[in-house]
């Protein structure tokens, strides 16, 4: 019934429009954030309507998830109150209008154009080891791009360690919390791993699970289960460097003996590609768990 | 293995395994770049002797995967990248003011390297994308290392830096969405001068010019650029604003439709000059040493802009040459200025350009390296800077119609010798008497003047240089 389909996606659009100005308007920084995670899911349900569930799961995963769990602990650190409303004066509204009208003109005949990619890929989506177009895209046809950004997350730790951040005490946690974590930790590993398994042939992959099973790590840290994790002690720099360890081991290999850089050998890409997969989540699940709840003790010696 | 492969391996490689060893010794990042170097040479030799040469990741064919090219170019950026991360690495290892001791500097400087030399190579649009956010990441972490000092111009930095960063991905968006494929080379064939693909070229051209501090969108540059580590400021000026520089003119001068540069060519060549009068009346005008070189980079900035934007006005094969002459003779320049100022200002223990009165008495060496950088920046012969500026002139003086630029270049020649003088004619000033704590280290002092020494040098073979670089294919 394609009024309801109206009905539904304009609605969208409009939470959209509203949430997103309510989380830059917002009275307290408290609420801009909660209206930014809203926004996250908003943006997540949209994915999902225009067809892209991948691009759904990392944004919720990812944008409304992780976003929200860092912003959340940066007022934490920072203090809730101090926040300064600038108010908008007309210039500063005008441009981004005129910017608008721009990006719009220009965006207009795009629907009717063609790109051959997509036919491409799936002409070559047999010879890639997986299923799934989205993955095959990423850790084959364009792995170099993954390599990379992974590498984006692990600077990203780096660039924050260098900022001595002060985690300051984990608070000691309710017991409502207790019991939730302990039941939450579980399950997200199953959640995880089920993505991580389901990305060779369907929407899923090792961002969406490695938050996925961040989450878990906050959760399980947060009540106390996992001692302090920190960077002085080898397995956790292991966990954060095993993804771009093998991704470049890989290339390295592929390079000097194979036939080139990220050239999976004829037969062993899907054993190759869930390798590289799962330890990129492992290390997308460490890394953003030490950004939440890192500790910073061996930094200055 | 192909050895531009291997020179961009060698530092990832590198970082990592440091990351994981936690080790902070210089020596590893020193070996990786030296390894590097070698390699890139290597590839450079390969390149002239065979000629450009393609490499298809992953195997497959584009559009689909992403290209490498190893042109003259790009192997000659290579090797200039691990040079100037192999120069600064030894003053770094070997200075007590250089804020690098025992800190991330060194598995950092490893990735910005590598992602340096994957930007030289790549060809594809996106892939840029997520190497520009790889460089800019890396280059605030090392901004931040200064301490807490240094955190606002780094914030500063990684939100300018992000913002660039969405408005090259817009365009690449729009540009994916108008012709369907990302490979910049593919791209070149396709590009029509519509409504679509001129507003795509607007905003990434805003996009690269705020990462590449290209004036009027600079003024992140100083503050960050002068709180940094002293190691650090070298590496940024000399590379890495030469990142979104180099895909600026890959789109430009390579991939966008000749008539719309011509149109944009002016607009770019005006962006230059004003930002060699400007820029360098704000390095006049700073009280601070290494302000005073940053604004120094924007300004030098100008000179490449100002080749860039006539370039795509009147496509002089010579302009290519000017440019890349430019970007070589300053990064060499300026990796010795930065060095020599921020070890002069330690030692001297005050950041203020009135500190150096009589720094050739105190501080004999790194103020020889200071003037003999400056003199290459000036552009006065026989330096690398005067090469450039050779080159850039010719086509200039040419037609009297372009006169009105050549005006130009020598406003931007007055400006730079005016901020460069300003420090040498204090510096012969009578010494006042040391501070207590004056212990100057005549070993750093001289491994500041290496580069410096290295860009005259490019004069010697300069016509070689001149004639090999107008051969290349860009």
């Amino acid at each position: 019934m394609p009024d309801a389909e109206w009905l539904f996606d304009g609605t969208l659009g409009i939470l959209l429009l509203v949430l997103a100005g309510a989380a830059l308007h917002a009275r307290s920084l408290y609420a801009a954030v909660v209206m930014f995670i809203a926004l996250g899911l908003m943006l997540a349900l949209t994915w999902a309507r225009l067809g892209a569930p991948d691009l759904a799961l990392a944004e919720a995963a990812i944008g409304a998830g992780v976003t929200g769990a860092l912003l959340f602990s940066t007022l934490y650190k920072a203090g809730m109150d101090r926040h300064k409303r600038a108010t908008p004066n007309r210039i500063a509204l005008l441009l981004p209008g005129l910017a608008f009208l721009l990006l719009l003109t220009a965006a207009w005949p795009l629907p009717e154009m063609h790109s051959p990619l997509p036919d491409q890929v799936m002409a070559h989506l047999k010879d890639s080891g997986v299923s799934h177009p989205v993955t095959a895209v990423l850790l084959n046809f364009r792995a170099w791009d993954t390599l990379l950004e992974v590498s984006v997350v692990l600077i990203a730790l780096l660039g924050v360690r260098q900022l001595y951040p002060s985690h300051g005490e984990v608070p000691t946690p309710w017991p409502l919390m207790l019991a939730w974590g302990r039941l939450l930790a579980p399950l997200t590993v199953i959640v995880g791993g089920y993505l991580l398994w389901r990305g060779t042939d369907a929407p899923g992959g090792a961002f969406q699970a490695g938050t996925v099973l961040a989450a878990g790590g906050v959760a399980l840290r947060l009540i106390g289960v996992l001692p302090p994790l920190g960077w002085h002690q080898w397995p956790v720099r292991l966990l954060v460097l095993a993804g771009v360890l093998v991704f470049v081991a890989v290339a390295a290999l592929t390079a000097w003996l194979g036939q080139g850089w990220l050239h999976y050998p004829t037969g062993s890409s899907k054993v190759l590609i869930l390798l590289i997969e799962l330890m990129a989540t492992a290390s997308i699940a460490t890394t953003l768990t030490l950004l939440v709840v890192g500790e910073k003790r061996e930094l200055r010696p | 293995m192909n050895p531009a492969l291997l020179s961009l391996l060698t530092p990832l490689a590198t970082a990592i395994l440091m990351l994981l060893c936690r080790s902070r010794a210089a020596v590893w990042t020193i070996a990786a770049s030296l390894l590097s170097l070698v390699a890139a040479i290597a590839a450079l030799y390969q390149v002239t002797t065979d000629g450009s040469q393609l490499i298809h990741l992953g195997g497959w064919e584009s559009p689909l995967a992403i290209r490498f090219r190893v042109t003259a170019l790009s192997a000659l950026l290579l090797a200039f990248t691990a040079l100037i991360h192999l120069l600064v690495g030894l003053y770094a290892a070997r200075s007590r003011h250089s804020q690098t001791r025992n800190t991330d500097y060194w598995p950092l400087s490893c990735f910005l390297h590598a992602s340096l030399a994957s930007l030289w190579l790549s060809t594809d649009l996106f892939n840029w994308y997520v190497i520009l956010e790889l460089l800019g990441l890396t280059a605030v972490a090392l901004v931040s290392l200064a301490g807490t000092k240094a955190h606002r111009a780094a914030f500063n930095y990684l939100l300018l830096s992000l913002a660039a960063s969405l408005c090259y991905l817009l365009g690449v968006a729009l540009l994916y969405g108008r012709y369907g494929v990302l490979d910049s080379l593919l791209l070149a064939d396709m590009l029509e001068a519509d409504h679509t693909t001129r507003t795509a070229l607007l905003v990434i051209t805003l996009g690269l010019m705020l990462k590449a501090a290209l004036w009027p969108l600079h003024l992140w540059l100083p503050p960050a650029h002068a709180g940094a580590p002293t190691a650090v400021s070298a590496l940024l000026s000399a590379l890495v604003v030469k990142g979104p520089l180099f895909v600026l003119w890959m789109l430009w001068s390579q991939v966008a439709p000749v008539e719309l540069g011509r149109q944009a060519g002016p607009a770019m060549a005006a962006a230059g000059v004003a930002a060699l009068v400007s820029a360098g009346w704000s390095a006049c005008r700073t009280p601070h040493i290494k302000t005073l070189v940053a604004y120094s980079t924007v300004a030098q900035l100008g000179y490449a802009l100002l080749a860039l934007g006539m370039l795509l006005r009147w496509g002089v094969r010579e302009l290519h040459v000017a440019l890349w002459l430019f970007v070589f003779a300053h990064g060499l320049a300026k990796a010795s200025m930065f060095l020599a100022a921020g070890e002069m200002q330690s030692t001297l223990g005050s950041k203020k350009v009135s500190a150096l009165r009589g720094a050739t008495q105190t501080v004999p060496v790194a103020m020889f390296a200071f003037a003999v950088a400056g003199g290459s920046l000036i552009g006065l012969p026989p330096s690398g800077g005067f090469l450039a500026k050779w080159v850039l002139l010719q086509p200039l003086l040419l037609e009297p119609s372009h006169w009105p630029w050549a005006l130009g270049v020598l406003l931007g020649t007055l400006a730079s010798a005016a901020y460069v003088f300003r420090v040498i004619a204090l510096s012969f000033d009578r010494a006042p008497p040391p501070r207590p704590d004056y212990n100057p280290d005549p070993v750093a002092q001289w491994l500041t003047l290496l580069p410096a020494l290295l860009v005259w040098g490019m004069a010697l073979g300069g016509e070689t240089l001149i004639l090999w670089m107008s051969g290349v294919a860009y």
